[in-house]
């Protein structure tokens, strides 16, 4: 019974469920090739945030510019390469550094204040949304900008990142699947996986016992903003452009896919495999609705009642692991 | 007669006007437990945090093998040996026993990228200290929270052994434990005593203190009430000071030889 | 009915089966499969080979837009009149990869054809041909009208948006004014764009120049003031053109507080109530109707009937359904049919 208590344990449950109850109700076209890929596109990239996200929560904080920092990230590379023409792989490059220098400014905050990460990460949202969308009219008059596909250094970036993997199926669930096996790695063999389980469940007996909690949390907050990058790099190859409202309220779909996988909202207690499971939940759903031909408003319902469901399904594990009364 | 491994002479600390403890001596034996009694606000705490090294004494001396420190923080008294299990015992309920055992000090193999935790020595050494004291586990990779409060104790004490504590000092540790855990606890105690350590037991329970210690230090309001060894007092007598039978008197100290 | 079912799952969840969050799902997603609303169209006229046909919409408009709410009505008259069924779908806000997401299922479902909005041909473009390599008959409407030949679609209902424009320029020119504000209320949709280009061309012909002013409409307040503001920096603008009712509210306002209502000639693209009435009432000088009930409507027929037929008007033409200038003098007629929904 030891593996049903496994954080992981109600999410996958949750996920072959989701899976068999959208296989009976929508047939044939959910069970097709196209439907999974339909299901596992829409996942990975709600995936590759939620996985950095997991981390940062397991440290016992949040991030909530993720979102922004996508639309900033895919404006950053759209900018330099179609106002300011430089080449593509050069403005990637640019933009992780951009993204890497936000995170780092983020946690820094969080850290120097002690000011809960929930409210500094939300005047980023703000900060940064607000940026993309001034800056990007103060150049181009303009929210949304195309053309990428005619920038040097396309090609490669299609294969790599923007493409197709294997028939219908996007090179993105690649990514996603190994950005989860690195943090699962990271967090049960490392020294550093052990901090960030310590960072989260008892910061004070960690600093006491020499864990440095600063910084697990500041290159935690690095993560989560290069993961968005990841993240909005990948769409503005695919779709050859970028919005700079793009990725809103993502943050709050990576917190609840991280939550349904069996992280502890608190903190101290996670999985990386759970946000998987948790993103796969999320986009077998997202996708099954419109395969199934119910009209997609439904959907918020679903999310709302599924939160709720998977807090209190996390208490109840808390409740049994922690011994708490 | 062995050197005390730490001792205090004469200490007095004020924080700001207000004078936590004063005059107060206490010396601490290898291999031997000394009971530190005291009602709430007698100064019990503040006297093992100067102890631990959080604070610095505002009046008297602090020797560690016979030589005058200063600590600065607590790391500092811990690397001379001085391990301190407070009463949250710096223990992570949702990890795994041996994660909470190794935590800050996690033995690693393998080298740059590949670099990660020795899993199997972590499970099997955390195993083996607990044993040690007396508490079989199944499983070190199980939660510290599904642990009772008896078995918590004994990790933080297992832990702090394994790191070479040469004085441990237990801030009540079996305040919040019912009678089975406690007298579990005294026999970890006893345990970690006949490893040469020397215990600093920290109560309000006179009776739990009485059949484990060899030196009883009982204070009140920053002073030392009294200072006997356990030939010297019987259990009804430690009861009756704690309840507030005798005056303070510092005259009632009785010499170490 | 749900706090009932909650606790006796929860008692279930003791004895160690973590059914809550799926049995949730369960519930709710039986609760959603008998939803109907646009998405359910009753077999008619007993047509039973109509019957197994489903078309599905994606397009880039919420129904809880009034305009696309006009268009999902064409959709859903046309699914019960031909005894076909039908569904919409729409992201919740105008974000081009999940619409793409959204094209992607749809054709993963398997409808018999599909229709679609192109606001952003490079966006949706990978998700349409895979739709047409699947082999589903597809056209778009509304949005796409430079788009959807080369994507291989069926045909585009619609208006065209740089006609529009331009026959609203030359309107406005006409009228006499000089110097236009072409209103731009959802900066990136290149339609918006075309109308704009269409706007200053047909006053270039008149000799007449335009000025382009973007607002956001998430922040009505905001909107009116960016309007003021634009109206009190150029004395010499004398004209407007909204691109939308979305556009037209905060200009209305804009104008009636500046105190220049009357002075300012503005027309605005596609109806709503309060935009028909300010026609009628001659605070608005007209509103052009692409007509977005036969948008939705014809759709649907015309994918019916080429299922049926393989046949296509025009042999895959665009099939225009706009500019239609509602003034003072057809307001009136306009807003008796808008009370149905379907203008």
């Amino acid at each position: 019974m030891k593996l049903l208590v496994r954080p992981e344990a109600s999410a996958a449950a949750g996920a072959l469920l989701i899976w068999l109850l959208f296989a009976a109700i929508a047939g044939p076209p959910f069970r097709s090739l196209e439907g999974a890929a339909a299901a596992l596109n829409a996942a990975a990239p709600l995936g590759i945030l939620a996985v950095a996200v997991a981390l940062l929560m397991i440290a016992g904080e949040f991030d909530l510019s993720v979102g922004s920092i996508i639309g900033a990230a895919g404006m950053s590379v759209m900018l330099l390469t179609r106002h300011f023409d430089w080449s593509l792989w050069p403005a990637i490059a640019l933009t992780v550094l951009l993204c890497a220098a936000i995170g780092f400014g983020n946690g820094y905050l969080v850290v120097r204040t002690g000011l809960p990460s929930f409210i500094v990460t939300l005047g980023s949202l703000f900060v940064f949304r607000g940026l993309t969308i001034a800056v990007s009219r103060q150049l181009t008059q303009r929210t949304q900008l195309g053309g990428l596909d005619e920038v040097a250094g396309y090609r490669a970036a299609q294969t790599l990142l923007g493409g197709d993997l294997v028939g219908p199926f996007q090179v993105s669930i690649l990514w996603w699947i190994g950005l989860a096996a690195l943090a699962t790695w990271v967090l049960l063999r490392t020294r550093f996986g052990n901090w960030i389980f310590a960072t989260g469940g008892a910061p004070e007996a960690a600093r006491k016992l020499g864990v440095p909690v600063a910084r697990v949390k500041i290159v935690l907050f690095i993560l989560t903003a290069l993961a968005a990058c990841l993240v909005a790099v990948i769409q503005a190859v695919r779709f050859a452009g970028a919005d700079a409202l793009r990725g809103e309220q993502q943050e709050f779909r990576a917190i609840i896919a991280v939550v349904i996988g069996g992280t502890l909202l608190t903190g101290g207690y996670g999985s990386a495999v759970g946000a998987v499971l948790g993103a796969l939940i999320f986009g077998t759903v997202q996708q099954g609705i419109v395969i199934t031909g119910v009209d997609a408003d439904w959907f918020q319902v679903f999310l709302g009642s599924l939160l709720v469901a998977a807090v209190l399904v996390n208490n109840f594990v808390r409740s049994r692991v922690a011994g708490t009364r | 007669m062995t050197e005390p491994i730490i001792r205090v002479e004469r200490v007095s600390k004020s924080f700001g006007r207000v004078i936590a403890l004063r005059d107060v001596s206490l010396s601490v034996q290898p291999g031997q437990v000394t009971c530190l009694l005291g009602d709430n606000g007698a100064g019990k705490s503040t006297l093992i945090q100067i102890l631990a090294g959080v604070h610095r004494p505002t009046g008297g001396h602090y020797l560690v093998d016979g030589e005058a420190v200063q600590f600065n923080s607590p790391r500092e008294a811990l690397t001379r040996g001085i391990a301190t299990v407070y009463q949250d015992l710096a223990l992570i309920p949702l990890l795994s026993v041996w994660r909470n055992f190794f935590l800050g000090a996690e033995p690693c193999r393998g080298a740059g990228i590949l670099r990660r935790i020795d899993v199997g020595y972590c499970e099997r050494v955390a195993r083996q200290e607990l044993e040690h004291l007396g508490v079989s586990l199944r499983d070190s990779a199980q939660a510290v929270g599904t642990l009772s409060g008896g078995e918590r104790q004994a990790v933080a004490i297992a832990r702090a052994l394994h790191f070479g504590a040469r004085v441990l000092i237990l801030d009540e540790p079996t305040a919040a434990l019912g009678v089975k855990q406690a007298t579990a606890v005294l026999g970890f105690i006893a345990r970690a005593r006949d490893r040469g350590v020397g215990v600093v037991f920290v109560t309000h329970n006179p009776r739990q203190a009485h059949p484990i210690g060899d030196r009883f230090v009982v204070l009140r309001r920053g002073e030392v009430l009294g200072d006997y060894r356990k030939s010297h007092i019987g259990l009804e007598r430690l009861a009756d000071m704690m309840a507030g039978g005798d005056a303070p008197s510092s005259r009632l100290m009785e010499q170490q030889n | 009915m749900s706090g009932a079912v909650k606790a006796s799952l929860s008692r279930r969840l003791r004895s160690g089966i973590r059914a809550l969050p799926i049995l949730t799902a369960l519930v709710t997603m039986v609760a959603c499969g008998s939803e109907s609303g646009p998405s359910a169209g009753k077999a008619g006229a007993g047509d039973a080979g109509r019957s197994a046909v489903r078309i599905v919409m994606v397009t880039h408009g919420q129904t809880s837009d009034p305009f696309w709410s006009v268009v999902a009505n064409g959709v859903a008259d046309a699914g019960r009149e031909l005894g076909v069924r039908v569904e919409y779908q729409a992201p919740s806000s105008f974000d081009m990869v999940r619409m793409s997401q959204l094209i992607d299922a749809a054709v993963a479902s398997r409808p018999s054809a599909l229709a679609v909005s192109i606001p952003d041909p490079s966006a949706t473009a990978r998700s349409i041909k895979a739709a047409i390599a699947a082999g589903i008959p597809a056209l778009s409407l509304n949005a796409g009208d430079e788009a959807w030949e080369r994507l291989g679609l069926l045909g585009h209902i619609g208006q065209t948006e740089y006609e529009a424009g331009r026959a609203a320029g030359e309107r406005l020119a006409v009228h006499g004014a000089k110097r236009v504000l072409c209103v731009n209320h959802e900066v990136g949709n290149t339609s918006l764009d075309t109308r704009c280009r269409g706007l200053r061309d047909g006053l270039a012909k008149r000799g007449a120049a335009m000025l382009v002013l973007g607002i956001n409409l998430a922040d009505p307040e905001d909107a009116t003031q960016r309007i003021k503001n634009a109206l009190g920096r150029d004395a010499a603008v004398d004209g407007m053109l909204t691109l939308g009712p979305g556009g037209a509210a905060p200009a209305l306002t804009a104008l009636r507080e500046s105190g220049h209502l009357g002075r300012i000639a503005i027309g605005t693209f596609d109806l709503t109530p309060e935009v028909l009435a300010a026609v009628r009432d001659g605070r608005l000088l007209f509103a052009i109707d692409q007509q977005p009930y036969l948008q939705g409507y014809l759709a649907v027929v015309l994918l019916t009937k080429y299922l049926e037929t393989k046949a296509i008007p025009g042999g895959g033409q665009l099939i225009r359904t706009g500019p239609s200038f509602v003034t003072r003098e057809t307001a009136a007629d306009v807003i008796a049919l808008a009370k149905r929904g379907i203008r």
